[in-house]
C-alpha cells in the first residue's frame, strides 16, 4: 500500500490537467497554439489484439510460405531429376541431403567454431570501421582544414575493392588473422566514412546557430549537435557498411582463411562436400541478416525520437 | 525588496552605429545595410520592419554575432557583438529545436553549455516550462508538438540562460494567424516578467504595433531607417485596441511608410509597366497575350 501512494507520487500529472497555458491569456478558447492528441491507451483485451493481428497478418504469411515454397520444390525437383538446361543440376545437392548435413554438422564443435571466427573478424573489423569512420566523417564533414588534408587520399583509396587488397594485405600484416579483419574494415569503413560526412553536411544550419547562440564551444557543437544531427545518416552508412563488410569478410577467408564460414564453405567444394555448400551459404546469409538486425536495434535505440509512435503523423 | 523588482533592467543596452554590411566579393559587392544607427534600450521592446530583403535580418545576425559589419559598430552594454553568445538569445523563424533531444532537454541545452549540474538544470527548465505551460510536455520530442508549441519552445529555451537580450528573427511568420496572436501575448507576458530587451524582426504591421515600445521602419535595399515611431498604446495590450483610434493612426502611418518602400524593392518595372500597365488593352485571350 505504501508502496503504491509514494509511486503515485512520482507519476507526472495527467496531461490534460497542464492543456491550457498558464501565460496565455486567450482571447479565442479555441485558439490555443496547441492541437497534439495525447497517445490514448489501448484498452482492448489481449486476445482481441492477437486475434486482429493474426488477421491482418495472415495473408502475408500465407504468401511467403509459398514464396519459399515455390523454390524449395523447384530445387527439390530439379535436384531429383538431375535437370541439365544450360544450368546444370548434377551435382546441387538436393535439399534433403542439404538437411541431414546439417543435423550432423549442428552437433560440430568445429563448425561452431567456424561461425565464431567469421563472427568475430566482423565485430573487430566492422567496430574499428566505425570508430574510424564516423571520427574522420565528423572532421571532414565539419572543418575545411581536414577535408582539404584526408578527402583526396579517401577519394584515391575508396574505388579500390576491399577484395583487391588481399595480397597487399597478407604482406602488410603480421598474421593472417590481422589481414582478413583489416579486409572487413575495409570493406565497411567508406560506407561509414561517406555517409556520415553526407551526414554533417546535410545538418540544418539553423541547429548550429541555435546551438552557438546558446553558448557552445566548438566540441560542444560537434559532440552534441552535430553528431546526434548526422546520426541516422551515420546509421544508413552503417547498415550499408556491415552488408559490405560480410562480402569482403567471405571472400577474404575463401581466399587466404583457415577457420571461418567463408572458409567453410570454399572447404566444403574442394571436399567435394556439395552439401556443405548450401549449409555454408545459408549460414551466412542468416548471420548477415542477424548482423544488420542487431544494428537496426542499436539505431532505434540511440534514436529514439526518430521511432516515437507520432513520429511524422503530426506535423 | 520590491525596489529591486520595480528598477528597470541596467543591462542590455544594444547601440548600433553607423552601420554597413556588404556581402559578397569587392568588385561585385551587394550594400545589405547601409549606414544603420539604432538603439534599443535596456528593457525596451523594439521591432524592425521592413519589406522583404531589406536588410533587416542581416542587422539582427550582426547584433548576434554572425555576421560581422565592414562598417560601424555594434555593442551590447559597451562590449562588441562580435561572436554568438548566451548572453543575446535568439529565436529564428524556422523550427530550431534539436529534434533529438525532448522538450525539456532543448531547453536545458544552453544550461548544460553554461556547466550546470543536471538536477539544476531540470529544476530550472521544469520552471520556465511551467511558465509556459509546457510542463506536461517536457518529455516530449519536438516533432510530436504543433508549430506554436514548438515556438513556445524556442523562446524558452532561448531564455533559460537568463540572457540580457531576445533577438527574434521574425519568430512567428509561419504560424497561422490565430496562434500568432495568442503568441504575442504569451511573449508579452515572458517580457514583463524577464524584464529583458528584446529586438524583434517582423514584416507584420499589427504585430510590430501591438508588442513594441518603438518601432523602427527600414528602406528597401540598401536597408537605412527611414522613421522611428514610438508606441504609446497604454500596456497591458488587448487585441481590441486594434480599434482605438490611436492605434489606427500608427497603423496608417506604418502603412504608408512600408507601402512605399515596397514598391521601390519590387524595382523599375513595377513602377514603370506594372502600375501604369493598367491601361494596356487586353485581348480575348487576356495577361497571356501580353507575356
Amino acid at each position: 500500500m505504501r508502496t503504491a501512494t509514494s509511486l503515485n507520487l512520482v507519476v507526472p500529472q495527467p496531461a490534460d490537467a497542464a492543456e491550457e497555458p498558464s501565460l496565455a491569456l486567450a482571447p479565442n478558447p479555441g485558439a490555443t497554439p496547441h492541437g497534439v492528441p495525447l497517445p490514448v491507451q489501448q484498452t482492448e483485451p489481449p486476445i482481441r489484439r492477437v486475434e486482429a493481428w493474426l488477421r491482418s497478418a495472415l495473408p502475408k504469411l500465407l504468401m511467403t510460405t509459398l514464396s519459399l515454397g515455390l523454390f524449395v520444390a523447384f530445387w527439390y525437383f530439379a535436384t531429383k531429376y538431375k535437370l541439365d538446361f544450360y544450368i546444370r543440376f548434377t551435382n546441387i545437392p538436393s535439399p534433403g541431403e542439404v538437411w541431414d548435413n546439417a543435423a550432423r554438422l549442428a552437433q560440430s564443435e568445429k563448425f561452431y567454431n567456424n561461425m565464431y571466427v567469421s563472427l568475430r573478424r566482423i565485430l573487430l573489423g566492422f567496430s574499428v570501421a566505425t570508430v574510424f569512420g564516423v571520427a574522420l566523417g565528423l572532421l571532414i564533414g565539419q572543418y575545411r582544414g581536414a577535408k582539404a588534408l584526408l578527402f583526396p587520399l579517401f577519394e584515391t583509396l575508396r574505388p579500390i575493392p576491399a577484395i583487391a587488397w588481399v595480397p597487399m594485405a597478407i604482406m602488410l600484416w603480421p598474421t593472417n588473422e590481422t589481414s582478413i579483419v583489416f579486409i572487413t574494415f575495409l570493406g565497411s569503413f567508406f560506407p561509414i566514412l561517406l555517409n556520415t560526412i553526407h551526414g554533417v553536411n546535410s545538418v540544418d544550419p539553423v541547429l548550429l546557430r541555435a546551438a552557438r547562440c546558446l553558448g557552445t564551444t566548438e566540441y560542444g557543437l560537434l559532440r552534441q549537435v552535430v553528431l546526434p544531427a548526422a546520426l541516422p545518416q551515420i546509421f544508413t552508412g552503417l547498415a550499408i557498411g556491415m552488408g559490405v563488410a560480410w562480402v569482403s569478410l567471405i571472400a577474404a577467408e575463401m581466399i587466404s582463411g583457415q577457420f571461418g564460414i567463408g572458409y567453410f564453405t570454399w572447404e566444403a567444394y574442394s571436399l567435394i562436400e556439395y552439401a556443405d555448400i548450401a549449409i555454408g551459404m545459408i549460414v551466412i546469409g542468416v548471420l548477415g541478416l542477424l548482423c544488420s538486425g542487431a544494428i537496426r536495434i542499436m539505431g532505434n535505440m540511440l534514436m529514439p525520437w526518430m521511432a516515437g509512435p507520432t513520429h511524422g503523423g503530426q506535423k | 525588496m520590491t525596489q529591486v523588482d520595480d528598477k528597470p533592467n541596467a543591462t542590455g543596452h544594444i547601440l548600433v552605429d553607423h552601420l554597413r554590411v556588404c556581402f559578397g566579393s569587392k568588385a561585385a559587392a551587394v550594400e545589405a545595410v547601409s549606414d544603420v544607427s539604432m538603439e534599443v534600450k535596456p528593457g525596451e521592446f523594439i521591432s524592425i520592419i521592413g519589406p522583404s530583403g531589406c536588410g533587416k535580418s542581416t542587422l539582427l545576425n550582426v547584433v548576434a554575432g554572425f555576421v560581422k559589419p565592414n562598417e560601424g559598430t555594434v555593442t551590447m552594454d559597451g562590449k562588441a557583438t562580435d561572436k554568438p553568445s548566451a548572453d543575446r538569445g535568439m529565436v529564428f523563424q524556422q523550427y530550431s529545436l534539436f529534434p533529438w533531444l525532448t522538450v525539456r532537454k532543448n531547453v536545458e541545452f544552453g544550461l548544460k553549455q553554461k556547466g550546470l549540474v543536471a538536477n539544476h538544470r531540470e529544476e530550472a527548465a521544469r520552471t520556465l516550462l511551467g511558465l509556459a505551460g509546457l510542463l506536461a510536455f517536457e518529455n516530449h520530442y519536438p516533432d510530436q508538438l504543433s508549430g506554436g508549441m514548438k515556438q513556445r519552445v524556442g523562446i524558452v529555451r532561448a531564455l533559460a540562460t537568463s540572457p540580457q537580450v531576445l533577438l527574434m528573427d521574425e519568430p512567428f511568420g509561419a504560424l497561422d494567424a490565430q496562434t500568432r496572436v495568442v503568441m504575442q501575448q504569451i511573449l508579452t507576458n515572458m517580457w514583463q516578467r524577464f524584464r529583458i530587451s528584446v529586438l524583434f524582426i517582423t514584416h507584420d504591421i499589427d504585430e510590430s504595433i501591438f508588442l513594441s515600445d518603438r518601432v523602427y521602419v527600414m528602406t528597401a535595399r540598401p536597408g537605412r531607417i527611414k522613421a522611428e515611431i514610438p508606441i504609446s498604446l497604454p500596456r497591458p495590450r488587448t487585441p481590441d485596441m486594434a480599434s482605438s483610434p490611436e492605434y489606427l493612426r500608427i497603423k496608417q502611418q506604418l502603412r504608408d511608410l512600408i507601402t512605399e518602400e515596397s514598391l521601390k524593392a519590387m524595382g523599375g518595372e513595377l513602377k514603370d509597366s506594372g502600375l501604369a500597365g493598367f491601361d494596356v488593352e487586353v485581348g480575348p485571350k487576356g495577361v497571356a497575350e501580353l507575356i
